[in-house]
C-alpha cells in the first residue's frame, strides 16, 4: 500500500480551483518532490493531505487512512513542519518539544527523553532552554523539524522547508531529510527550488496552476524532455537575424531575456561550432555563448510553456545550488 | 500663489486624506461609535432612576443627559483613534515622505487633525439624532445642536493634538493604543455622566476642576435647558485651554523627531 | 500498558494552560491591561453613579458593594475575550494550524484556551475586590465569596468561548472589539447598575431575559445579603446554558476549520 494517495484531488475555494484533480502515490521510504512556482497549488495539496484543509473533489489516503473519513489517524501517523515555522517565541525550544510530544499523546517521561534526544540532532541542545523568539531562522526551522519528528511518524510532510535559508542552514536540513529517509521515514516535500528537487527527491512531481504537468525521476524527467541547448546572448539589434539562423539548426526555445536565443541541440557541445558558424554567416554579433545541460526548468517550459523561475528569482536559485 | 494658499493647500490635501482614511476603515469607526452607543444604552437604562435624586438637574429624561457625555467619550476616542492613525504613517515611514517634502511642518499635524475633527463631527451628528429618535428634544432647537456640534468638533481636534504628540514623541502605534483605559479615567472624573454635585468624593473635587466638566456641561446646556452665554464660554476658554497644551505639546514632539529621526 | 485516553487528554489540556500562562509570566505588563479595565470601571463607575443607592430600592447602602461583582465579571469578560484575540493572534501566526494538525481532540484544544482563561480571571478579580473592600465593601462571607468566584471563572469561560468561536470564524484579530462589545453587552444588561426595579422599561424587559442577570444577581449576594441556594441555582443553570451553547459553537467552529 502506498504510503501516500491521491486520486482527483481538488480543491476549489469559490470560482478558484486552486488543486484540479491530482493523482499521485508515493511509496514508502520514498523522498517525494512537488515542485512548482507560487500559487501552483503545492501548499493546498499538503494542506489537504495533512487534514488542514477539505477537499472539494476526489480522495486522499496517508499511512493507509483515509484524509476525510479517518483524519484523525492520518494525524497520528504524520509529522508536519509547514511553510510557516509557527512557533511561540516566548516558548523555549525545549518547552515547544515537549509541548508536541503531549499532543502526540507521548507520556511526560518519554516525552522529555525525546525532546532532549532530538535537540540534539538537529543541533540545538545548546540553545535549548532560550527562548524561540531569539533563534535565528535556520533554528526556528530545525526546531519545527525537530518537532515533526518528535512521535517518529511514518509520514513526514515538509512544505517549502529551506525557503529564506542560507546555503548552510539548507545543507542541514538537506542532510537531516536524507538521515531520515535512510531511517525509513516518507517523505513528501514540497520546494520551489529545482536543485532541491534534483538533490533530494527519488522522485519529482511537477505542479502548475494546480495539475500536475511531469512525474517520475530527476534524470528520467530531463533525460525525456531536455536535450541540451546553446544560449547565445546577443549585441544590440540582431536577434531577429540570429533567430532565422538558429532556427535552422534546432527547435527554439522561449527567450529568457530581450537578447538572448536558445537553440535545442542533440550532441551538446559538438553543436557549438555549427552555431557560431551559422551566426557569423548571417552577420550576427555575439557577446557570449553557453552550452546549458537541461534542468527541470526546461521540463516544466516544455510542459507549460513558460520558465519556473523569473529573473529574481535565479539568483536565489544559484545560491541554493552552491 | 501667495504662501498662505499655498500652506492651506497643502493641509487641504493632507486633511482630504486623513478623513478618507478615517472613513474607508468601518472596523475603525465602529468601536469608536457602537462602544459609546452601547455604554449610553446601558447607563441610560441602568441609571436612568437618577433623574430623581434630589439636586439632579431639570432634565426630560436622563438620556437627555446623557447625550452630551456620550458625544464627549466619542470623541476622545476619536483623538486617540487620530493618534494611533498618525503613529502608524509614522512606523510605515509615511511621515518621513512628508517631512522630505517642501511642506510647513504643521501642515502634518493640522491635516491628520482634520480627519479627528470630521470624526467628532460624525459623532455629534450621531448622537444628537440617536437623542431625537429616541425621545429627547433638544430644548435650544436648531441653533442649541449646531453648537453641541461645534463645540464637540472643535474638542475633538483639541483632544486630537495631544494624542498627536503622544504618536510624535513615541513613533508607536500600540504605546498610543495603550492610552486608551485613560480617556475613560479623565471621562470618568469629569461630569460626562453624572451632575458634578452628586458624584462621590474624590472623584467629585476632580471634576469640578476638570477641563473636560466645562467642555461637556457647555455641550450640554443647550440639549437640556438653553444656550448659557457662561456655559458656552467656559467650553471654549477649556478647549482653547487644551488646544494650547496639544500644540504646546506637539510642536516639542515634532521638533524632536526632527532631530531623532 | 498503554496511557488511558482520559489521561493523556488531561495532559493536553494541562500542557495548553501553561504555555497560555507564558504571556503572563514572560512578558512584562501583560496583566496589567486585563487589571486596567474592570479596576477602571470599578473606581469610575462607584465615583460617578454612587448616589444611587439613595434611590428607594437598593438593597445596600454602599454602592461599592452592589457594583463590586459586576467589575469583576466584567474583568471575566474581559479576559476570556482576550484569550479569543489570542487564539486569533495564533492563527494568524499558523501556531493553530500546529494544534489542528496533531491527533489532540478539537474539544481538547478547545478546552486548553477557555480553561486558561478561567484561571486567568482570578488575577483581575483578586484585584478589584481588594481594592473594593479596602473602599469600604461589604465583606462578603466565605459563602459569598466562593459563590461569586464560581461565577467569575464559569464567566470567562463562556467568555472564552464566545471570543474562541469568532477567533476561529473570522480568522483574524480584527474580530477583537466585536469579542469584547459582545461581553460588555452580556454582562451589563443587566441589574449592573442598580436593582432590576429601578432599571428603565426597556433595560428592564432585556435583562429579564439576559441570563447573566442570574449570573450578577447569584455574584453579588453576599455582597449585600445572605447567600441562599434560591438564588444561586439560577445563576449557575445560566452558565451551563451559556458554556453548553456558546462552548457547541466554538467546538462546531473549530472542527470546521478545515473546510
Amino acid at each position: 500500500m502506498p504510503a501516500i494517495s491521491a486520486e482527483g484531488l481538488e480543491r476549489a475555494f469559490g470560482e478558484l480551483k486552486a488543486v484540479q484533480g491530482i493523482d499521485l502515490g508515493v511509496e514508502e521510504g520514498e523522498i517525494y518532490g512537488f515542485l512548482g512556482p507560487n500559487g501552483a497549488g503545492k501548499t493546498t495539496t499538503v494542506r489537504m493531505l495533512t487534514t488542514l484543509l477539505l477537499p472539494t473533489g476526489g480522495r486522499a489516503t496517508v499511512a493507509g487512512h483515509d484524509v476525510v473519513s479517518a483524519a484523525r489517524a492520518v494525524r497520528g501517523s504524520i509529522g508536519v513542519a509547514l511553510q510557516e515555522a509557527a512557533l511561540d517565541p516566548l516558548m523555549t525550544g525545549r518547552e515547544l518539544i515537549r509541548l508536541q510530544a503531549t499532543l502526540q499523546g507521548i507520556p511526560g517521561a518519554e516525552g522529555r527523553r525525546r525532546a532532549d534526544s532530538l535537540l540534539e540532532r538537529v543541533d540545538l541542545a545548546d540553545a535549548a532552554d532560550r527562548r524561540v523568539g531569539t533563534y535565528s531562522g535556520g533554528m526556528q526551522r530545525r526546531l519545527d523539524l525537530a518537532a515533526a519528528l518528535v512521535h517518529e511518524p511514518r509520514v513526514l510532510f515538509l512544505d517549502e522547508p529551506t525557503t529564506g535559508l542560507d546555503p548552510v542552514s539548507r545543507k542541514t536540513i538537506w542532510d537531516e531529510v536524507r538521515a531520515l529517509n535512510d531511517a525509513g521515514t516518507t517523505v513528501f516535500l514540497t520546494t520551489q527550488y529545482l536543485e532541491e528537487a534534483d538533490q533530494l527527491a527519488d522522485r519529482v512531481a511537477i505542479i502548475d496552476s494546480g495539475r500536475i504537468v511531469a512525474e517520475g525521476t530527476p534524470d528520467s524527467l530531463k533525460a525525456e524532455f531536455g536535450n541540451p541547448h546553446i544560449a547565445v546572448q546577443i549585441a544590440d539589434g540582431g536577434v531577429a537575424d540570429a533567430e532565422e539562423a538558429c532556427r535552422r539548426l534546432g527547435p527554439l526555445l522561449p527567450p529568457t531575456d530581450a537578447r538572448t536565443v536558445a537553440v535545442e541541440v542533440e550532441s551538446g557541445a559538438a553543436d557549438i561550432p555549427r552555431v557560431v558558424r551559422a551566426l557569423d554567416e548571417a552577420g550576427v554579433a555575439v557577446e557570449s555563448l553557453e552550452l546549458v545541460r537541461p534542468t527541470l526548468d526546461d521540463v516544466f517550459v516544455a510542459k507549460t510553456g513558460h520558465h519556473l523561475l523569473e529573473e529574481e528569482d535565479e539568483a536565489e536559485e544559484e545560491q541554493v545550488g552552491k | 500663489m501667495s504662501r498662505l494658499a499655498a500652506n492651506a493647500r497643502v493641509v487641504r490635501a493632507l486633511g482630504m486624506r486623513s478623513v478618507r482614511q478615517t472613513f474607508r476603515r468601518p472596523q475603525l469607526i465602529a468601536p469608536i461609535i457602537v462602544f459609546p452607543t452601547l455604554l449610553l444604552a446601558i447607563q441610560t437604562g441602568g441609571a436612568g432612576g437618577a433623574i430623581n435624586l434630589p439636586g439632579f438637574p431639570e432634565v426630560q429624561g436622563f438620556l437627555q443627559f446623557m447625550l452630551a457625555g456620550a458625544m464627549m467619550q466619542s470623541l476622545m476616542l476619536a483623538g486617540n483613534s487620530g493618534g494611533i492613525a498618525l503613529a502608524v504613517d509614522i512606523e510605515m515611514g509615511f511621515t518621513d515622505r512628508l517631512f522630505a517634502s517642501p511642506i510647513p511642518r504643521f501642515a502634518i499635524v493640522l491635516g491628520r487633525l482634520a480627519g479627528t475633527a470630521a470624526l467628532g463631527c460624525f459623532a455629534a451628528l450621531w448622537f444628537l439624532a440617536i437623542g431625537l429618535i429616541f425621545g429627547a428634544e433638544i430644548e435650544s432647537g436648531v441653533a442649541g445642536a449646531l453648537l453641541a456640534i461645534v463645540l464637540v468638533t472643535a474638542t475633538a481636534m483639541a483632544v486630537g493634538g495631544i494624542g498627536a504628540a503622544i504618536a510624535l514623541r513615541t513613533g508607536s502605534a500600540s504605546v498610543v493604543q495603550g492610552l486608551f483605559p485613560l480617556v475613560l479615567v479623565v471621562l470618568f472624573l469629569s461630569s460626562a455622566f453624572f451632575p458634578q454635585e452628586l458624584m462621590i468624593e474624590p472623584a467629585k473635587t476632580i471634576a469640578e476642576y476638570n477641563p473636560l466638566s466645562f467642555v461637556v456641561e457647555g455641550i450640554r446646556e443647550p440639549i437640556i435647558s438653553g444656550i448659557d452665554a457662561r456655559a458656552t464660554l467656559e467650553a471654549v476658554l477649556a478647549i482653547l485651554g487644551i488646544v494650547a497644551l496639544g500644540l504646546g505639546l506637539s510642536a516639542r514632539a515634532l521638533r524632536h523627531r526632527l532631530r531623532v529621526g | 500498558m498503554q496511557t488511558p485516553a482520559w489521561r493523556t487528554n488531561l495532559a493536553m489540556i494541562g500542557a495548553l494552560m501553561v504555555r497560555a500562562r507564558n504571556e503572563l509570566v514572560r512578558v512584562p505588563g501583560a496583566a496589567i491591561p486585563g487589571l486596567l479595565a474592570p479596576t477602571i470601571f470599578f473606581l469610575g463607575l462607584n465615583g460617578v453613579f454612587g448616589a444611587l443607592t439613595q434611590l428607594q430600592g437598593f438593597s445596600t447602602g454602599t454602592y461599592e458593594s452592589f457594583i463590586v461583582p459586576v467589575s469583576m465579571l466584567q474583568g471575566a469578560g474581559f479576559t476570556g475575550a482576550a484569550a479569543g484575540v489570542n487564539l486569533a493572534r495564533d492563527y494568524e501566526i499558523g501556531w493553530v494550524d500546529r494544534l489542528l494538525v496533531s491527533p489532540a481532540p478539537r474539544w481538547v484544544l478547545l478546552a486548553g484556551t477557555v480553561l486558561a482563561a478561567s484561571a486567568r480571571a482570578l488575577i483581575p478579580a483578586t484585584f478589584v475586590l481588594a481594592m473594593a473592600l479596602a473602599l469600604g465593601a461589604g465583606w462578603p462571607g466565605v459563602d459569598g465569596l466562593v459563590v461569586c468566584f464560581a461565577m467569575v471563572t464559569a464567566m470567562a469561560a463562556v467568555a472564552a468561548c464566545w471570543g474562541s468561536f469568532l477567533a476561529l470564524r473570522f480568522k483574524s484579530q480584527s474580530a477583537a472589539p466585536l469579542m469584547q462589545t459582545g461581553m460588555m453587552a452580556l454582562v451589563l444588561l443587566t441589574p449592573a447598575y442598580a436593582p432590576l426595579a429601578l432599571l428603565q422599561g426597556w433595560l428592564q424587559d432585556v435583562a429579564r431575559v439576559n441570563p447573566a442577570s442570574d449570573v450578577v444577581e447569584a455574584a453579588r449576594q453576599g455582597f449585600v445579603g445572605g447567600v441562599t441556594w434560591a438564588d444561586t441555582w439560577p445563576g449557575l443553570l445560566a452558565l451551563a446554558g451559556l458554556l453548553l451553547v456558546l462552548g457547541a459553537l466554538a467546538l462546531r467552529q473549530m472542527r470546521r476549520t478545515n473546510a
